[in-house]
């Protein structure tokens, strides 16, 4: 079914290394983002849900934004501003080996070559980053940042010299013997590097107002004969890059919403949470700022089954939420709404109305 | 040494009526410049209110040029 209606701009939340069945591993939440793309015809959603390493998947109706400024849009803060293409300035740690930093610009060189994306400049930071990994009570993954300043440094010089979105490369602690990272492969752990990752980019990003995402340097990692084929995107190269700069080529501008945004011209017109219909996120996660955001403001929140570490769902919290067992389901109610469809009229049993006492 | 810090934060917030977001803002906002925050888990209790806990980094000291966003 093609649908005849106007969009219905939609937000999908997955969050990062709180081991969601779908959306904890390598981009494995790529078919539900296409799907639900399809269903609303506009969907902005983050770099967890769209990068798969190698892999990725480019469509004009998704809008891939990263995590703090997802937060910011729907606290009403900033405008989505799509664009034809960014310059994605490339930030490489200085922690990472020469061979490893060699192979980084080669994958920019093959994106530029192969893509046609423009990338560049680049920039070394001028110290090591000091990634370090952990895990907080409640078996989330975070993360921490030795050098914070230095990223800042790095980023503005990026900034400055032209860039209008930024590929951060950092290098992360190997620990290939970890039993976290074996269930990882497996299909059964958290991803241990995302809450790193996510502060990397956070920062960057609230600090400078640009488009930024996040791919670590680790080496290669031995062969794993039971690889879980939602971790295997991960395993099919030297880095993690090729996705992130295929997301950030065409990442809207971030605007702050008193600005007014651009009309005329080629450019569509800048998206503001006001022109959010639903926001997506898993059932038992729902205790984040973009969802809170989205649901104080009245939006419809679908709750999606997808089992996870956390169990802050809408009765913990008091939210009114549509459940839906799936992503597919979740895609029918999107679709649903977006034709001025009551979800409820699709539900069985029907309660009769009842007159207000 | 970075005069930026980037600090973990553990705490548990007693959910009171009102924008729940605002609550946990707030509260983190204590600690520092929030930069990523979650509700990980909610502990209902016999009559008083639920007891939220969130994990969360902050920024802490001042970063060296304004945020131009």
């Amino acid at each position: 079914m093609i649908s005849t209606a106007p969009a219905l701009p939609t937000l999908l939340v997955i969050p990062t290394g709180i081991g969601c069945a779908v959306g904890g591993y390598a981009g494995d939440a790529l078919p539900a983002a296409r799907l639900l793309a399809a269903a609303s015809g506009c969907l902005i959603t983050h770099p967890n849900v769209m990068n798969g390493a190698a892999l990725y998947w480019s469509d004009p109706r998704i809008h891939y934004v990263e995590g703090s400024s997802l937060d910011r849009f729907a606290a009403g803060e900033l405008l989505l501003q799509p664009v034809r293409q960014q310059r994605v300035g490339l930030l490489l740690d200085a922690g990472m080996e020469p061979e490893l930093r060699q192979r980084h610009l080669q994958v920019a060189d093959g994106c530029r070559a192969t893509l046609g994306l423009e990338i560049g400049p680049v920039v070394i930071t001028d110290r090591p980053l000091e990634v370090s990994l952990s895990l907080g009570a409640s078996g989330v993954s975070w993360g921490q940042l030795g050098q914070p300043e230095a990223l800042l440094r790095a980023g503005r010089q990026l900034k400055a010299a032209g860039a209008t979105a930024i590929a951060v490369v950092a290098r992360f602690p190997d620990d290939p013997d970890s039993e976290a990272l074996a269930a990882y492969r497996q299909g059964s752990g958290v991803d241990a590097l995302a809450g790193a990752e996510a502060v990397i980019s956070h920062l960057l990003s609230r600090e400078l107002g640009l488009p930024c995402a996040h791919a670590p340097a680790l080496s290669p990692l031995p062969l794993d004969p039971d690889l879980d084929p939602r971790a295997a995107g991960e395993e099919l190269g030297f880095t993690f890059l090729p996705c992130v700069l295929v997301g950030l080529s065409r990442a809207p501008d971030l605007l702050p919403a008193a600005k007014l945004p651009v009309v005329g011209g080629a450019s569509a017109p800048a998206i503001g949470i006001d022109a959010l219909g639903a926001v997506i996120a898993p059932a038992g996660a729902l205790g984040g700022a973009a969802v809170l955001a989205c649901a104080e403001r009245g939006i419809p929140v679908i709750a999606v089954d997808n089992p996870c570490l956390l169990e802050v769902s809408a009765e913990a919290l008091r939210l009114e939420v549509i459940a839906a067992s799936s992503y597919s389901e979740a895609a029918g109610l999107v679709l649903a709404l977006r034709e001025g469809i009551a979800p409820a009229a699709l539900r069985r049993p029907l309660p009769p109305l009842r007159l207000q006492s | 040494m970075s005069s930026v810090q980037l600090l973990p934060v553990l705490l548990q917030l007693e959910r009171q009526p009102g924008s729940l977001r605002e609550q946990v803002e707030a509260a983190v906002g204590a600690h520092g410049t929030p930069l990523r925050w979650a509700i990980t888990a909610v502990q209902h209790r016999p009559e008083q209110p639920p007891l939220l806990q969130i994990e969360a980094v902050v920024l802490n000291g001042a970063v060296a040029e304004a945020a131009d966003a």
